[in-house]
C-alpha cells in the first residue's frame, strides 16, 4: 500500500481554494539530501525477530514521510532511511500519515510533561526497542532538556547500524560528539553531552534481561525519576517476557512512570482482518490477544504496580488531544478523504501511560 | 470475436490492454458519454452497486453474485479507482462493458474519478508503473470529465420475487441475501410477514393510519413519494441543488471542481444532524434526515441510493429509509474486515407502480454482521420500491492468482 507518487504530484488541496483554509504550509518535498527509502522491507526473513527488526524500517519510512509533508518536524528522521536506488521517497497514505503524526504528538507530549516536572533534577528516560528512533536527538537538541539520561535499547545488529550511522553523519555527531563502545559488550554511549547528558545504546535482545545470569544494564540510574517507553515493541514478546521486562525495572527503580503505545481490538471485523494481515507478513504480537481494550491495558499497567494509569485509543487523542487550529492545520497538509478508514484505523491504536513516585499531575487528565 | 470482446476476454483475466487499445476504447467513451444527461434515466430491474476501488477480484466476485453484465443490468455509482491494486483494469473492464453494452451498463461519478484525487490515492501511479508514462492515465481522466453525475431508476417494482421461494411476496419489503442467493433475512411492510421476518429489536410499536394521512401523528408524510423514482449519487445532496431538475442544468464536463454543486453531489454524506453541517473531509457537506425527506417529497422520490461511505455491513439505510448507502468493496484496501453488498430493484411486472401499503411502522432492526444496518427512526414507516441486498465477501485470496506479493496493508508498527 506504499504509494510512491513522484515529487511532482500536486498537492490535493493547492487549488481548493478559500474553503480548504490556508494550505501549501506542507514543505517541500525532494529536499536536497533528504530523500527517504523505498524499500519497505518485503524480503522473506528466517525468523520472527528478523522480522520484527524490520517494522523498525516500517516505521523510519512512515515517519518520513509525515516529516516531510509537515505534518512533524524532525531535522534527524533523514538520516535514517536509506535513500531509493531510484525514484522518490515513499510518500504515506493520508491516513497513515495522521496516524504517525497522532502518535508522535501523544507521546512527545507525554514525554515533554514528564522533564518539566522533572526539571532541574537528573531523570532519565528508557527506550525499548528504539530501533532509528530520532527522539534522544531531539530532545538533546533542546536546551530545556538538561541532565537527560537516555537509554536506548535494542537488538545488537539495529545498535551497531545507529552506532555506524551516527559515526558517519555529521548532523548526528554533533549532537553525540563521542559515541564509544563499552569492550566485550554491544554497549556504547556518550555520557558528555552538553547540559550534563548521557546517551546510552545497548545491543541486548530484551528477553535476556530477566535472565539469572544477565549483566545488569550499564549506566542505568535507579535513583532518580524515569519514564519508560515502548512504542510498538513489547507487543512483539510473548505476554509473560514482556510482563518480565516491566518487572526489570520496576523492581529496580521507584520514582518510575511507563508509557506504552500498542495495537487494541483485535476481536472486531477490522482487528481480525489486521491479525490476519500481520500474519501474512509473519508478524504476531502475543500481547494484543491478552490486552484487548484500553481497559485491560490500564489493568496491565495497574498489576505491574502504578498507582496511576491511563490508556486512550488514537481516535480519542487525535479528537480530544489535538487543538482546532492544529486539526485544521494537518488538514491542510494534505486532505484526508478516507474518513471511516481514519476512525477505524485509529481506533485499533492505543497509547496508555502509568505512574508512581513522581509528581506527574499533568498526566493525571491528560495533556491538552 | 471482436477487438472490444477480446479485450473484455483480457480485462476479465486482469491483464491490461495495449495503451493503443484504451485510446481507442476511452475515445468511443466519450462519444457514449456525451450524448448521456447529467441525470441518466435507468429503467429497473437494475442492480445498484456502491464503490469498487480497484479492488478488481471482488469486482468478479460482485458479478457472481449479482449476475454477469449483460444479463444483469447495472449501476454503478462510481469510485471505480485507486486505493486497489488493479484500478487500471477494473476500470477500463467497466469501461468496455459500458461500450459494448451501453443499456445494460451505467456509470456515474465518484470523487475519485478525479486528477487531483488519482493522484493522491494510487490510480496515478498505478498507470504510471503499468504503462511506463501517464497516458493511460491522461486517457481514463478525459472520460472521467464525461460520466454523468446521477442516475434515475424508474419502474422499480414494491414486491420482490422471494430469492429462496420464486414466488413474489408483496408483504416483504426488504430481502438480504448471502452471496450464494440465499435469502438470510426478511423486513415485512406490514410485520404481519412470515416467521423469517425480523422481530422489532427496538420495540417500536406500530402506527395506525397511512402516513400523511392523519390517521396517527407520524411525520412520514414527507418522507417522499412511495411509488417515485429512486436518484443514484455517488455522495449526496448539496444545499445548490433543491431539485433534480437543477442537477440536470449543471455543466459537468470539467474536473470535479473543489467546491459547488457537482462538487457536493460527488462529495457529501448524510449524517444525524438538523440541516446542514461541514463535512470532516473538507469538501462537500453533511446533510440530516429533513433534508433528504424534504428532496425526496419535492423531487417525488421514493429514495436515494449513494455510495462513498464505507459501511462494515455493506448497505446502511437511514432516515427511514428514505436513503441508502451502498458500498461494493469487500475488505476495503484489503484492510477493514467489511462485508460488501449490491442492492437490487426488480422491474415492476404487474404494470401498476408502487402504491402506499405500508402504514404500519415494522421491522425494524439494528442490523448484524450478515443483515446490513436498517437505521430507522420512530418517524414514518418503511416504504419505498421493494429491496434486495446481496450481501457479499473480499474473493477468496487463492482466486487472485496474485504473483508472489501478496496485498499487505499497512499498519503503525
Amino acid at each position: 500500500m506504499s504509494g510512491m507518487p513522484a515529487p511532482s504530484i500536486p498537492n490535493l488541496l493547492t487549488l481548493r481554494g478559500s474553503r480548504g483554509g490556508s494550505g501549501a504550509r506542507g514543505r517541500a518535498r525532494g529536499r536536497g539530501g533528504t530523500r527517504s527509502s523505498g524499500t519497505t522491507s518485503t524480503t522473506s526473513m528466517p525468523s520472527h525477530d528478523a522480522t520484527i527488526q524490520s517494522t523498525d524500517t516500517d516505521a523510519a519510512v512512515s515517519r518520513m514521510s509525515a516529516v516531510d509533508l509537515g505534518y512533524l518536524e524532525d531535522q534527524y528522521a533523514q538520516f535514517f532511511v536509506q535513500a531509493p536506488a531510484m525514484g522518490a521517497a515513499v510518500r504515506r497514505l493520508p491516513i497513515i500519515n495522521r496516524g504517525t503524526y497522532t502518535r508522535t504528538t501523544a507521546l512527545d507530549r507525554l514525554i515533554g510533561s514528564f522533564l518539566s516536572a522533572t526539571d532541574g533534577q537528573a531523570r532519565q528516560i528508557v527506550s525499548l526497542g528504539a530501533g532509528t528512533d530520532t527522539r534522544a536527538f531531539r530532545l538533546f537538541n533542546e536546551e530545556s532538556r538538561a541532565k537527560l539520561v537516555y537509554h536506548e535499547l535494542d537488538f545488537p545488529a539495529a545498535t551497531a547500524r545507529k552506532h555506524h550511522l551516527i559515526r558517519s553523519t555529521a548532523a548526528l555527531r554533533a549532537v553525540i560528539q563521542k559515541p564509544e563502545s563499552i569492550d566485550q559488550t554491544h554497549t556504547w554511549r556518550d555520557e558528555g553531552l552538553a547540559n550534563g547528558s548521557q546517551y546510552w545504546c545497548h545491543g541486548i535482545d530484551l528477553r535476556d534481561l530477566s535472565k539469572p545470569d544477565a549483566t545488569p544494564l550499564t549506566g542505568l540510574r535507579t535513583d532518580v525519576p524515569t519514564l519508560l517507553l515502548s512504542e510498538c515493541c513489547l507487543c512483539y514478546l510473548e505476554v509473560t517476557e514482556a510482563s518480565e521486562v516491566i518487572k526489570y525495572f520496576t523492581d529496580r527503580i521507584s520514582r518510575l512512570s511507563f508509557v506504552v503505545y500498542e495495537p487494541v481490538h483485535p476481536d472486531d471485523a477490522f482487528g481480525k482482518q489486521m491479525v490476519s494481515n500481520l500474519a501474512t507478513r509473519r508478524i504476531r504480537m502475543p500481547t494484543l490477544e491478552e490486552y484487548t481494550d484500553t481497559g485491560k491495558q490500564e489493568a496491565r499497567l495497574r498489576d505491574a504496580g502504578f498507582d496511576s494509569v491511563h490508556s486512550l485509543t488514537i481516535e480519542r487523542i487525535w479528537e480530544d488531544w489535538i487543538s482546532p487550529e492544529e486539526k485544521e492545520r494537518v488538514h491542510d497538509l494534505e486532505g484526508l478523504d478516507e474518513v471511516e478508514e481514519w476512525n477505524l484505523l485509529a481506533d485499533h491504536y492505543s497509547v496508555s501511560w502509568g505512574w508512581r513516585g513522581i509528581g506527574l499531575d499533568a498526566w493525571r487528565i491528560g495533556p491538552s | 470475436m471482436s477487438d472490444l470482446d477480446k479485450a473484455i476476454a483480457q480485462l476479465r483475466a486482469c491483464r491490461p490492454i495495449p495503451e493503443a487499445q484504451v485510446r481507442e476504447v476511452c475515445h468511443k467513451a466519450r462519444e457514449l458519454l456525451i450524448e448521456e444527461a447529467n441525470v441518466v434515466t435507468v429503467t429497473a430491474p437494475v442492480t445498484i452497486c456502491g464503490d469498487i476501488h480497484g479492488q478488481f477480484h471482488d469486482l468478479m466476485e460482485l458479478f457472481r453474485v449479482g449476475g454477469d453484465p449483460p444479463d444483469t443490468n447495472y449501476l454503478f455509482m462510481g469510485d471505480f479507482v485507486d486505493r486497489g491494486f488493479y484500478s487500471l483494469e477494473s476500470f477500463l473492464l467497466l469501461l468496455c462493458l459500458k461500450v459494448r453494452y451501453p443499456d445494460r451498463m451505467t456509470l456515474i461519478r465518484g470523487n475519485h474519478e478525479s486528477r487531483q484525487i488519482t493522484t493522491v490515492y494510487g490510480f496515478y501511479d498505478e498507470c504510471l508503473r503499468k504503462y511506463g508514462s501517464a497516458n493511460v492515465w491522461r486517457y481514463c481522466c478525459d472520460v472521467f470529465d464525461y460520466l454523468a453525475l446521477g442516475a434515475i431508476v424508474l419502474g422499480a417494482s414494491n414486491t420482490l420475487e422471494s430469492a429462496n421461494e420464486a414466488t413474489a411476496r408483496e408483504d416483504v419489503e426488504i430481502e438480504v441475501c448471502n452471496a450464494d442467493g440465499d435469502a438470510i433475512s426478511h423486513f415485512g411492510r406490514r410485520g404481519k410477514a412470515s416467521n423469517s421476518d425480523q422481530g422489532s429489536p427496538n420495540g417500536k410499536t406500530e402506527r395506525i393510519g397511512p402516513p400523511g394521512s392523519g390517521a396517527s401523528g407520524s411525520s412520514g408524510g414527507t418522507v417522499g413519494n412511495p411509488a417515485g423514482a429512486v436518484l443514484c449519487v455517488h455522495g449526496g445532496l448539496s444545499p445548490l441543488i433543491d431539485t433534480v431538475d437543477k442537477i440536470r442544468l449543471l455543466d459537468r464536463k470539467q474536473e470535479v471542481p473543489h467546491e459547488g454543486a457537482m462538487c457536493d453531489l460527488l462529495w457529501s454524506d448524510p449524517d444525524e444532524i438538523d440541516g446542514w453541517g461541514l463535512s470532516p473531509r473538507g469538501a462537500g457537506f453533511l446533510f440530516g434526515a429533513d433534508i433528504v425527506k424534504m428532496f425526496n417529497h419535492r423531487n417525488d422520490l421514493s429514495l436515494i441510493a449513494r455510495a462513498h461511505q464505507l459501511v462494515m455491513e455493506g448497505f446502511k439505510e437511514m432516515f427511514d429509509a428514505s436513503i441508502v448507502t451502498v458500498w461494493s468493496a469487500p475488505n476495503y484496501c484489503y484492510r477493514c474486515g467489511n462485508v460488501a453488498a449490491v442492492l437490487e430493484l426488480s422491474e415492476d411486472s404487474g404494470g401498476q407502480g408502487f402504491f402506499a401499503r405500508s402504514n404500519g411502522d415494522v421491522g425494524r432492526s439494528d442490523g448484524g454482521a450478515n443483515r446490513g444496518v436498517l437505521l430507522d427512526s420512530d418517524e414514518g414507516a418503511r416504504r419505498g420500491p421493494a429491496r434486495r441486498y446481496r450481501v457479499f465477501q473480499a474473493a477468496p485470496q487463492d482466486s487472485r492468482g496474485m504473483p508472489a506479493k501478496k496485498p499487505v496493508a499497512d499498519y503503525f508498527l
